[in-house]
């Protein structure tokens, strides 16, 4: 029951204070996108498992669990077939452990399901309107806004418009297609669906609308800097430049000029990548995160199950 | 199989889009006849399938079919780029931008940004 509360308690905490930590921490994530995205994923991962546990821990007893799984096996089949033993806060609990990974696998299966089949149209009308290059490795299409896109899955293909060709230098577009070569070797879809799915699954809880949002950003800081592995910065900064004007207005949302600022500052004005310090510890983090639910959820069992135990050897 | 229909179907939608007036299933056949060898099935076949997807419509005349294309493929190139800014915002997952959208004022920010560290080696 204790470990129950605690882990109410950090699901909750966590799933507000979190995001207000990664927020102080931005600067810091900018240095290392790819660590960044794994903690980020390892907070969402994190709160939905002690969610989970938090409700089983108190559905399930904790001297039940110590008893071995025969007999846990039977008193849930009990509470499941007549009711009996079945308190209120299992009645509660229990479907609460069954619904929120149910909510959260069908989601991510409806991103992945709807990404399919517009990508699968997407695809067959670029197929039709668009001639492959193969000097570039993309599809060209012929339009005048300035745009670079890239359409993954299986048949993975990388886009780009005339207008973006007439107006990039050569190692401009080489450098574009770069950056989007890293979205698909990395795919990068899949980590957004996740963000996505879980943003969905469970609206209105800062942590995973947050973590969709510096996902989908920090993955651009990422392809960037996998891009610039091989391509001058300044030709990153300038196809930026290059692509974000020109644009015609009826199509702008502004949804990403903050995010696009950052990456032109970045690329002209590296900062240092993080100290083997920091990195260790950003990876001591994401270990705390995805072990410590599972850690407190298995603490009364563990000294249920020693207590049992060792009471029978105290008897023999 | 399936990829070598549909670049038929690419083929004969351009043929059609450059034509920019009706033809029958015959005026596309001799029309692709001075490049390739093909059937007169098979560009019956595919130009069905492209009046089934609502690329191409259709009206008879005599005992055969003449076909138009439905809109412009500048129209369809539109339509296409569209959909996919527009499915940029909701949907990260389907395609990945280099580039989100930025209102003009924001784009300004970025060339003053560029301003600030002209790149090396190319007059900005």
């Amino acid at each position: 029951m204790i470990a129950g509360i605690v882990l109410a308690l950090y699901t909750i905490v966590a799933a507000i204070w979190l995001p207000e930590l990664g927020r102080r921490a931005a600067r810091w994530a900018e240095r290392a996108p790819r660590l960044a995205i794994m903690l980020w994923q390892a907070a969402g991962v994190s709160v939905v498992a002690s969610a989970v546990l938090a409700a089983l821990a108190f559905a399930v007893p904790a001297d039940v669990v110590g008893h071995g799984l025969a007999e846990l096996f039977a008193i849930c089949a009990d509470m499941l077939s007549d009711g009996s033993g079945l308190t209120w806060t299992s009645a509660v609990a229990l479907p609460i452990a069954v619904l929120v990974p149910a909510r959260a696998a069908y989601c991510g299966a409806a991103v992945l399901l709807r990404a399919h089949v517009e990508r699968r149209e997407h695809a067959a009308m670029l197929g039709l309107l668009g001639r492959h290059d193969t000097d570039l490795g993309a599809v060209v299409i012929d339009y005048d806004e300035r745009l670079a896109y890239c359409v993954p899955g299986r048949h993975a293909q990388m886009v780009i418009t005339t207008g973006a060709l007439h107006t990039l230098a050569p190692e401009q577009v080489t450098a574009v297609l770069e950056h989007e070569r890293a979205h698909l070797r990395g795919r990068h879809h899949l980590v957004l669906a996740g963000a996505e799915a879980l943003a969905r699954a469970f609206p209105g809880v800062p942590l995973f609308e947050r973590a969709r949002t510096e996902i989908t950003r920090l993955i651009e800081l990422l392809a960037d800097d996998v891009a610039a592995r091989r391509h001058p910065r300044a030709q990153i900064a300038a196809a930026l430049v290059r692509l974000a004007t020109g644009r015609a207005p009826a199509f702008t949302l502004g949804a990403g000029g903050e995010t696009a600022l950052t990456r032109v500052r970045r690329m002209l004005n590296p900062e240092a990548p993080l100290r083997r310090r920091e990195r260790l510890t950003g990876l001591a983090a994401v270990a705390v995160l995805l072990g410590g639910p599972a850690m407190v959820a298995l603490v009364p069992s563990v000294s249920s199950f020693l207590a049992h135990h060792c009471h029978s050897l105290f008897i023999l | 199989m399936i990829r070598g229909l549909g670049e038929l179907e690419s083929t004969i939608m351009d043929w059609l889009w450059a034509r920019r007036r009706p033809a029958s299933v015959r005026d596309v056949l001799e029309g692709l006849r001075q490049e390739r060898v093909i059937a007169y099935t098979t560009v019956m076949t595919v130009m069905d399938n492209l009046h089934t997807k609502g690329l191409l419509k259709r009206r008879p005349v005599g005992r055969a079919y003449v076909y138009e294309t439905v809109a412009s493929k500048e129209a369809y190139t539109a339509g296409l780029m569209r959909r996919a800014l527009a499915g940029s915002g909701n949907q990260a997952a389907t395609l990945v931008h280099f580039l989100e959208q930025l209102t003009p004022e924001e784009a300004a920010a970025l060339e003053a940004a560029l301003q600030v560290f002209p790149p090396r080696g190319r007059p900005a």
